[in-house]
C-alpha cells in the first residue's frame, strides 16, 4: 500500500518513527489499546441511540469493526520493523527450546566453543606474528633482506658484519638499511648489575623506521663508528625503561649509564608503542653496532667478521621501488657485494652458489616467523577441519533432536507456517547456539594462547606474542560465527520442515521405515566426523614421531657449551710439523685451564658457512663420490660429543710419516663401503695414494639439523698439505667464558707473540635453535588432535544418546519379548561400532591421500608409518568406546513397563 | 454480503481517510470510519478496524497528526488531523487517481 508518490524524505521518517518504536512497544500497544476501547465506547452509543439492546449493541460495534486481534497484528506490523520483531520472538522462542534442554545446550555450546576457541587462538598468533604491521610509519615499505643457496631449502637470515656494512655503504634500492640483533645487557645498577633486555642496532634503525623519539634523539650513523660519537657510544631507551628505572625524569637526556662496565650516555627515549623491527622483542635498551665487542665480551663478532652470521638486515625501499624489484636487483648484485666485502677467495668460493634477496617487511622480522609460519598454516589448516568437526557435530546433534521435534514441525507445516519461516526460527536457534558458543569460545582465547604462547616460547622467555584483539580477530571471530550458524542449522532446518504430515502423523515413532532414514544423516555425519579426526590423529602421531626422531639423531653434536677460538696464523713464522707441534702444546696448555672440558681443533666448523668437498672412491663406491671434508686435530669428536662408532679417534702422532690415515662418518661409510666393516679397508681422495680408513663416527649437521648431514671425511691435521693453516680450536666449557677467554688471549700470546689475539665466538648464537619449528608444530599438533578427540567424543556420545532416548519404547518391547540386558548393550554398542568403524576406514583413506601434505614436515618419518596409524585408529575405537558406554548402560536399565507406559 | 459491494481497493484509504478529515477537520478514528461508510452509501465492505493501521502509516509519514482529546459524547479520544504536508499530498494523490480513473474509464467504455 505504499503510495508512489512518497518522497525519499518521507520514507525516511517513517522508518526513523518505526525504530523509535522499537524501545517502547508496551507504551505503544497500551495507546493502541486506549484508542480501540474508544472505537468500541463510540460505535456502541452510538448503536445504544438507535435504540438496540446493550448486548445487541455490543454485538453490532464488534461486528463492523472486524477482527480486534487482526487489527491489533497489523497496527504492530505497521509500527515496528517487521523483521527484527519477528527475529526478537524467534530469539525468545529459541531461547526457551534451549532452556528445556539445558544437556543439549550445555554440549553445543561447549563443543563450539571449544572448536571456535582453539582456532581463534591460533589466529590470534598468526594475526600477532604474520598479519599486524609494524606501527612505524609507512610499514609497506620495509623490507627483509636474506639469502639462499642454490639447494638450500630456506633462505638464510643472518648476516655477517663485512656484507652488511657494504650494502649499508652503497645501495640505490633503499633509503635506509639497517641491522639488528637481541642481546641481553648487563647494567649497573645501585645493587650490582641487572640483565636487562637490549637490541644492538646499526647507524640507520631508527632512520629506516621513522617513529619519532619521545625525548632527545636517534642514534644515528654518527654515533654507530668505532669508539662512539664522542669517546663514548650513545644510547636510546625505551618508555618503559625510562619509567622503570629512571622514574620517568625530565632530564634523562645525556645521564650516564654503565653497561658490560663500560660508560654509555642515553641521548633518546623512544615512545611507549615503539619496539623496534621484532615484533617478539621487548628491548629496552637499543646500543650502537660498534658497541657490540663491549656488550657481548668475550665475544666478538664485529673482530669475527664474514664468519659469524648474526645479523637481521631490513631496508626500506625507496618510492616506487616493489620488493620484487629490490629482490632481484639484490640477486643481480650479490658477486659484487661480496667481492668488494670480503677478500678471502677461500670464502668467496664457498658463498658462491650464495643470492641475496628480498622479501615484503611489512610485518617486521623475527625468526618465529619462519620457524611458525608453516606450522601456524597447517595447523590453522587442522583448526578449520576441527571447527566444521564441531559444526558436523552439532548439526548431527540437532539433528537427532529434530528427530524428536518432527511432528511438532510437521503439525506446524499443515497449519498453515510457511517452510521459509520455519526454517528461519530453526535457523535462529542455532544462531543462539553459535552466539553463546562464539562468546565462551571468545572468552577462553586469551586463556589458550596465552598457554600456547608460554608453551611455544618456554615459560621464561624474554620474548612474547602480542595475541592482543583487534579488529581482524573480532571479524575473524564474526565470519566463523555467521559460517557456524549456516553449517550447524541449514541441514537440520532443511531436513526436518521436508517433512508431510500425514506420514508424520501416521508413523509416530514405532515404523521402523521412518525410523532408519531419520537416523541415516546423523550418522552419516558422525561417520565423517570420525572420519576427520582420524585425519587429525595420524598427522599429529606422524608429527611427532618425526620430531622423536629428529630429537634422537639432533646436531649429530652437542652445541651446548662449546666455544670456537678461531686463530690466524697467517703472519707468523712457524710451518710444516713445527706449527703442528704448536698447536698441541696450545691445546694441552687451555686444558690445564679450569673449566676445560675437550680441546680440539678443526678448519671448517659446523655452522660457520664455509664448505669444502673432495672425491673420494673405494673399490665398492663404483667410482668417485663427492665428499664434504674437513681437517680436524685429536680429540675433536670427543669434545664435540660425537659418537665414535668403530675405531679411533687421530692422534697427534699421525704425521706424514706415519701412513695416511682417513675418518669416515655413517653417511660416508654407507656411500663408500655398503654392508661391509670400512675400518682398515682403503679408500683413493682425488685419484691418489691409498690412506687407511681408521674410524667411523656419528653424522654431524653442518648447515643445520633439516640439511642432512653430508657424507663427510676427516683428515688428520698432521697430515694436512697446506701451508701456515689456520684452525679453529673448538673448546667445551663448564661455566664462565670471560676468565676463559682471557686466558685463552694471554696464552697465545705469551706462546707466540706473533698471532693476533685469537676471537672467541659461542655455538650456541650460531644455532638458532634449529628444530624450533617442528617442536611447536608437534605441540600444536598434539593440542588439536586432543581437542578434536574431545569434540568427536562429545558428538557420539550426544548422538547415540539421543537415538537411544528415542528407542526406549522399542527396546522396551524388546526386554519385555526376553532380551538380556547384555544384548540391550551389544544393541547400543553396535551402533557406534559400524559408525567408527567405517569412519575410521573413510578417514584411513583420506588420511594416505592428503599425506603428501605433510611429507615437508616430516624428518625420517613414512608418511605410511603403520605403528602411527595403527595407534591412531585404535584410540578413535576407543574413545567410541567411552562414548558409548553410558548411553548403552542406561539403555540396559530401561523398565520395560515404564517404557511402555511413556510410548 | 452482497455481490453489489466491493472491498476497499489498495491503496485508495488512504486518500478517503485524508479526504475525509480535508472535509470534516480534525475527527477520532470512529468518526472518520463512520464518515467514509455514510460516504460510500454502503457499497464498501469496510472492517473499521482497518483504518487503524491505515492512520499509524499516514502519521508515521507525517501527513496527519494525532492528539487525545474529549469528544462530543464526552469521551476521551484520538484525534486526528491534517498537516500541510498531508495538504499537499491531497493534491498529487487525487491528480493520481483521477489519471488512473480516467484510464480505466477508457478501458471499460463500450468499442465501437
Amino acid at each position: 500500500m505504499e503510495s508512489p508518490k512518497e518522497s525519499l524524505l518521507e520514507k525516511f521518517r517513517a522508518a526513523l518513527s518505526r525504530i523509535a518504536s522499537l524501545g517502547r512497544s508496551g507504551a505503544m500497544d497500551a495507546e493502541m489499546d486506549e484508542e480501540l476501547r474508544s472505537h468500541l465506547a463510540h460505535a456502541i452509543d452510538e448503536n445504544l441511540a438507535r435504540g438496540m439492546s446493550r448486548k445487541e449493541a455490543r454485538n453490532a460495534a464488534l461486528r463492523s469493526f472486524g477482527g480486534i486481534t487482526q487489527t491489533r497484528e497489523a497496527y504492530r506490523t505497521q509500527r515496528g520493523v517487521p523483521v527484527f520483531d519477528q527475529f526478537v520472538r524467534d530469539v525468545r522462542f529459541g531461547c526457551r527450546q534451549l532452556m528445556r534442554a539445558p544437556g543439549f545446550a550445555l554440549t553445543a555450546v561447549l563443543t563450539l566453543a571449544l572448536g571456535l576457541g582453539a582456532t581463534t587462538a591460533i589466529f590470534s598468533i598468526i594475526d600477532a606474528l604474520l598479519l599486524r604491521p609494524l606501527p612505524v610509519p609507512h610499514s609497506d615499505e620495509l623490507t627483509v633482506l636474506n639469502y639462499r643457496s642454490i639447494n638450500d631449502r630456506q633462505n638464510g637470515y643472518s648476516f655477517n658484519v663485512p656484507v652488511f656494512r657494504t650494502i649499508e655503504k652503497g645501495h640505490d634500492l633503499f633509503s635506509n638499511v639497517a641491522a639488528f640483533s637481541q642481546h641481553t645487557l648487563q647494567v649497573r645498577g645501585n645493587s650490582g648489575n641487572v640483565r636487562v633486555q637490549g637490541q644492538v642496532v646499526s647507524g640507520q634503525f631508527f632512520q629506516m623506521l621513522q617513529t619519532p623519539p619521545l625525548l632527545g634523539r636517534w642514534l644515528t650513523p654518527q654515533d654507530d663508528q668505532k669508539g662512539g660519537a664522542s669517546s663514548q657510544f650513545g644510547i636510546v631507551i625505551s618508555e618503559g625503561f625510562w619509567r622503570s628505572w629512571f622514574n620517568h625524569a625530565p632530564d634523562v637526556i645525556g645521564r650516564k649509564m654503565i653497561i658490560a662496565n663500560a660508560p654509555f650516555v642515553v641521548v633518546g627515549v623512544m615512545p611507549h608503542n615503539f619496539f623496534g623491527a621484532d615484533p617478539v622483542e621487548r628491548p629496552q635498551i637499543y646500543v650502537p653496532l660498534w658497541s657490540e665487542p663491549i656488550v657481548d665480551a668475550p665475544y666478538d663478532n664485529i673482530a669475527a667478521g664474514e664468519h659469524s652470521w648474526w645479523l637481521r638486515v631490513m631496508g626500506r625501499r625507496k618510492p616506487g621501488i616493489s620488493a620484487e624489484q629490490a629482490d632481484s636487483a639484490l640477486k643481480a648484485s650479490t658477486k659484487s657485494i661480496y667481492e668488494e666485502a670480503v677478500s678471502d677467495h677461500k670464502w668467496l668460493e664457498d658463498q658462491k652458489d650464495q643470492r641475496l634477496g628480498a622479501e615484503p617487511g611489512t610485518t617486521g622480522f623475527t625468526y618465529l616467523q619462519r620457524f611458525l609460519a608453516k606450522p601456524l598454516k597447517a595447523i590453522f589448516g587442522l583448526c578449520a577441519v576441527m571447527l566444521l568437526l564441531a559444526c558436523l557435530n552439532l548439526a548431527s546433534l540437532l539433528l537427532a533432536r529434530s528427530a524428536a521435534r518432527e511432528r511438532e514441525l510437521a503439525t506446524r507445516l499443515a497449519m498453515g507456517a510457511s517452510r521459509r519461516r520455519l526454517i528461519q526460527q530453526l535457523l535462529v536457534e542455532s544462531l543462539l547456539i553459535a552466539v553463546l558458543g562464539s562468546a565462551a569460545g571468545l572468552m577462553a582465547v586469551p586463556i589458550i594462547s596465552g598457554m600456547l604462547t608460554s608453551i611455544l616460547l618456554g615459560v621464561n622467555a624474554t620474548q612474547t606474542i602480542d595475541t592482543s584483539m583487534d579488529v581482524r580477530i573480532f571479524a575473524f571471530v564474526a565470519l566463523t560465527a555467521i559460517v557456524a550458524t549456516l553449517l550447524i542449522g541449514f541441514i537440520p532446518a532443511w531436513r526436518a520442515t521436508s517433512k508431510n504430515l500425514n506420514e508424520q502423523i501416521k508413523g509416530g515413532s514405532h515404523t521402523v521405515s521412518a525410523h532408519q532414514r531419520t537416523r541415516l544423516l546423523p550418522r552419516i555425519l558422525m561417520g565423517l566426523e570420525v572420519a576427520l579426526a582420524l585425519m587429525l590423529v595420524v598427522g599429529a602421531g606422524l608429527l611427532s614421531a618425526s620430531v622423536a626422531r629428529l630429537y634422537r639423531t639432533g646436531l649429530g653434536f652437542e652445541p651446548k657449551g662449546v666455544v670456537a677460538l678461531s686463530l690466524d696464523m697467517g703472519k707468523q713464522p712457524l710451518d710444516g710439523a713445527a706449527l703442528t707441534q704448536w698447536y698441541q702444546a696450545y691445546s694441552e696448555a687451555l686444558e690445564r685451564q679450569p673449566g676445560v672440558e675437550g680441546v680440539g681443533y678443526a678448519s671448517m666448523t659446523p655452522m660457520d658457512g664455509s664448505v669444502w668437498t673432495s672425491t673420494i672412491q673405494s673399490s665398492l663406491s663404483g667410482g668417485d663420490k663427492e665428499m664434504h671434508m674437513d681437517t680436524i686435530g685429536p680429540e675433536f669428536f670427543r669434545t664435540m660429543r660425537v659418537p665414535v662408532l668403530a675405531g679411533r679417534e687421530f692422534r697427534w702422532s699421525d704425521t706424514p710419516t706415519s701412513g695416511k690415515k682417513i675418518i669416515l662418518n655413517d653417511a660416508a661409510a654407507k656411500v663408500l663401503f655398503p654392508n661391509r666393516n670400512p675400518i682398515g679397508q682403503m679408500v683413493y681422495r682425488d685419484k691418489g695414494d691409498p690412506i687407511e680408513v681408521i674410524a667411523v663416527v656419528g653424522d654431524m649437521h653442518y648447515e643445520s639439523i633439516q640439511h642432512a648431514a653430508p657424507p663427510t671425511a676427516y683428515i688428520p691435521m698432521g697430515q694436512d698439505k697446506g701451508h701456515k693453516s689456520s684452525y679453529t680450536a673448538v673448546v667445551r666449557l663448564k661455566g664462565g667464558a670471560a676468565a676463559f677467554a682471557a686466558a685463552a688471549r694471554s696464552l697465545a700470546s705469551q706462546m707466540s707473540p706473533d698471532i693476533p689475539p685469537p676471537i672467541m665466538i659461542s655455538f650456541q648464537d650460531q644455532i638458532n635453535n634449529s628444530i624450533t619449528s617442528e617442536r611447536m608444530m608437534v605441540i600444536l599438533a598434539i593440542y588439536f588432535a586432543g581437542c578434536a578427540l574431545l569434540v568427536t567424543a562429545i558428538g557420539l556420545y550426544g548422538t547415540l544418546a539421543y537415538a537411544t532416548a528415542r528407542r526406549t519404547g522399542e527396546i522396551g518391547i524388546r526386554m519385555a519379548l526376553g532380551a538380556q540386558r547384555l544384548s540391550v548393550v551389544a544393541l547400543v554398542f553396535r551402533e557406534n561400532a559400524s559408525v567408527a568403524i567405517t569412519g575410521s576406514a573413510a578417514g584411513l583413506i583420506a588420511a594416505l591421500m592428503a599425506s603428501k601434505l605433510l611429507a615437508s614436515f616430516l624428518y625420517g618419518t613414512s608418511v605410511r608409518d603403520p605403528w602411527v596409524m595403527s595407534a591412531s585408529v585404535l584410540t578413535l575405537m576407543a574413545v567410541a568406546c567411552a562414548a558409548s558406554l553410558l548411553p548403552a548402560l542406561r539403555a540396559s536399565r530401561i523398565e520395560p513397563i515404564q517404557a511402555l507406559r511413556t510410548e | 454480503m452482497g455481490d453489489s459491494k466491493s472491498d476497499v481497493l489498495q491503496g485508495t484509504l488512504d486518500l478517503m481517510v485524508l479526504k475525509t478529515l480535508e472535509a470534516m477537520g480534525p475527527l477520532h478514528g470512529y468518526g472518520i470510519a463512520r464518515r467514509i461508510e455514510q460516504v460510500s452509501g454502503d457499497t464498501l465492505t469496510l472492517n473499521q478496524g482497518t483504518i487503524y493501521p491505515a492512520l499509524l502509516r499516514l502519521e508515521q509519514r507525517g501527513w496527519v497528526k494525532a492528539e487525545w482529546g474529549m469528544s462530543e459524547s464526552n469521551r476521551r479520544a484520538k484525534y486526528y488531523s491534517l498537516t500541510r504536508p498531508g495538504r499537499k499530498q491531497i493534491e498529487s494523490e487525487t491528480e493520481n487517481w483521477e489519471r488512473i480513473a480516467a484510464t480505466m474509464a477508457r478501458f471499460l467504455a463500450p468499442s465501437n
